[in-house]
């Protein structure tokens, strides 16, 4: 027998050395930026910048509307998901056809939709002709409170997919006896809902949360696409402060940003399992 | 029963809606396309006693021609100047990050270190940052590496991003252990079970990450945003928008061309992408 030399350095390197060159050094020269009160022999200024920052009123607009896109987004993605994986389950042909369905707008690229949601939505567009017709008085979609609501539409359009087949596969995973026995208990369907397959999607729960949380940053592609670099205030993201600091090379408020939002993912990720060991328990 | 299916077929029918009239209205002569999109009032309809004029959809195209296709593929040579760009980013990042991933991937695997599960879990927290944390780092390395402005600054993190990395290795989990050992035992090096032994049945994993990687970056926005500042170098996913705004005679075929990729990607491979999905899933 011949002894074999653990080889496995060699395979890790090309990854791990381009991932330390673009991400993790760049990540901690980011953070020392954003203790610095200027990017070429700065002094250090403790949390000066992180005051700065959120004392910032477009800073403070855009992490709001971040927010509140986030508290709209992910539940109701999550519950129409739901809704829908219960029902493709329940249907015995063509499953696979219906779960394409859904998944076709995850795979479409933002770009080529654009068109057509600025026809939908334009204040002479579609729908205002529809309500018109209808005796209603046009809505300003794009240009008023109502672009929350049309992001949110387009958001769950294009991401309900992804979480349809993360549910399904939880809902498939559930083992058939337990609905068996409780359906001889004389359960009814509800309650084998509400009893067996609600506690054991706890998991996937946590699973398409955690995924919203991070696909809902990707809602600035639309937004970007169909209402340009001016945005109606309700739909100013992060990423519209970003772009704007970058356009002014903002070191500061770049890098004091981006160590906060990597603060607050870290802490939602970290938040999300404690949850799920707990339930697990 | 019947309910369910109604259901579905009604939430179908909503849901495939917009790609369905994109797809029928790059049919349509430009004539029509006018007819139905713009709604500046023209002085018959004045005369007509129309005031107002909105924007209609129109499913089935008055008129089937390939026009607006011909028009984009042979007559507006920026078309495919920026489809060509698409292509010169993507391509890169899904090859290298695919190779890179999957050497990665069979590391972790196989490494005996102690500390790799730290260290992968520094891969997973980087993966489950949003690009807009990612981005300000990227755009550091870039301007020191002075590659700003160069499609290189969008390609080599793309090639290093962790996501690949976790995706392969949950993919690899599903190769039993004694392949390896068994194969060791028999002398044979790292090297050859890697290409032997875990290649051949990572297929559907790296279909899965191709396919997952490939629909992100032919739908790249903020990398463009921040580093091209060149209208001609731009991928045709922010330069559509543009069209949008202006030739609304081809916007219909343009933006058919540029989805046909996904969609057929989509078609050949919807349980990989699934299984992409499932796998993506931090557990």
């Amino acid at each position: 027998m011949k002894k074999v030399k653990d080889q496995a350095i060699w395979f890790i390197l090309p990854s791990a050395i381009g991932f330390i060159i673009f991400f993790i050094f760049p990540f901690i020269i980011s953070l020392g930026y954003a203790f610095l009160d200027k990017p070429v022999g700065g002094q250090f200024v403790w949390f000066q910048n992180f005051i700065g920052l959120f004392q910032n009123s477009s800073y403070q607009k855009a992490l709001r509307n971040t927010a509140i896109f986030m508290g709209l987004c992910v539940p109701l993605n999550i519950l129409c998901s739901l809704g829908i994986s219960m029902v493709i389950k329940n249907v015995k042909r063509y499953k696979q056809l219906f779960t394409l369905v859904f998944l076709i707008p995850l795979v479409i690229p933002s770009g080529s939709m654009v068109f057509f949601w600025k026809m939908m939505f334009a204040n002479d567009g579609f729908i205002n002709g529809i309500i018109v017709n209808l005796g209603g008085s046009a809505i300003h979609w794009l240009e008023t409170g109502w672009a929350l609501f049309v992001i949110v539409l387009i958001f769950i359009w294009k991401n309900l997919g992804y979480n349809i087949v993360l549910l399904i596969a939880g809902i498939s995973s559930i083992p058939k006896d337990y609905y068996e026995a409780a359906s001889m208990d004389g359960a009814s369907k509800w309650q084998s809902f509400k009893f067996i397959t609600l506690p054991y999607l706890v998991p996937t729960f946590v699973l398409t949360t955690l995924m919203s949380v991070i696909n809902s940053f990707k809602v600035f592609k639309e937004i970007y696409l169909i209402t340009g670099d001016y945005p109606h205030e309700s739909i100013y993201m992060l990423q519209h402060f970003m772009n704007n600091m970058f356009s002014s090379l903002n070191y500061q408020k770049l890098t004091t940003a981006t160590t906060v939002l990597v603060i607050g993912i870290t802490l939602i990720t970290m938040g999300l399992f404690k949850i799920e060991r707990r339930v697990a328990e | 029963m019947r309910k369910n299916y109604a259901i579905l077929i009604v939430l179908s029918v909503i849901f495939i809606l917009p790609l369905l009239i994109t797809i029928t209205n790059s049919f349509m002569s430009e004539a029509e396309i006018w007819l139905n999109y713009t709604t500046k009032l023209s002085t018959f309809d004045l005369v007509g006693g129309i005031t107002q004029k909105f924007v209609k959809f129109v499913l089935i195209p008055a008129s089937v021609t390939l026009s607006q296709y011909i028009a984009v593929l042979f007559e507006q040579p920026t078309f495919i100047v920026l489809l060509m760009n698409s292509i010169k980013i993507t391509l890169p990042v899904v090859l290298g990050n695919t190779a890179v991933s999957l050497l990665c991937a069979y590391a972790f695997t196989i490494w005996k270190w102690k500390h790799k599960e730290k260290f992968f879990f520094v891969y997973i927290i980087v993966m489950l940052m949003p690009l807009q944390a990612v981005l300000v780092p990227n755009y550091i390395i870039a301007d020191w590496m002075n590659i700003k402005t160069s499609y290189l600054a969008i390609i080599l993190p793309g090639i290093f991003s962790p996501f690949g990395v976790f995706l392969l290795r949950q993919s690899m989990k599903a190769i039993p252990k004694e392949y390896f050992e068994a194969a060791k035992i028999d002398g044979a090096s790292d090297w050859y079970i890697f290409l032997h032994i875990v290649l051949p049945q990572m297929k559907s994993g790296i279909a899965a990450l191709s396919m997952l990687v490939f629909i992100e970056y032919w739908n790249l926005v903020e990398q463009v945003i921040v580093f091209i500042k060149d209208y001609y170098k731009e991928p045709l996913s922010v330069f559509l928008s543009r069209i949008a705004d202006g030739q609304i005679g081809l916007i219909f075929a343009a933006s058919c061309v540029f989805m046909f990729l996904p969609l057929w990607f989509l078609a050949m491979g919807q349980r990989n992408l699934e299984k992409g999905i499932e796998l993506s899933g931090v557990k």
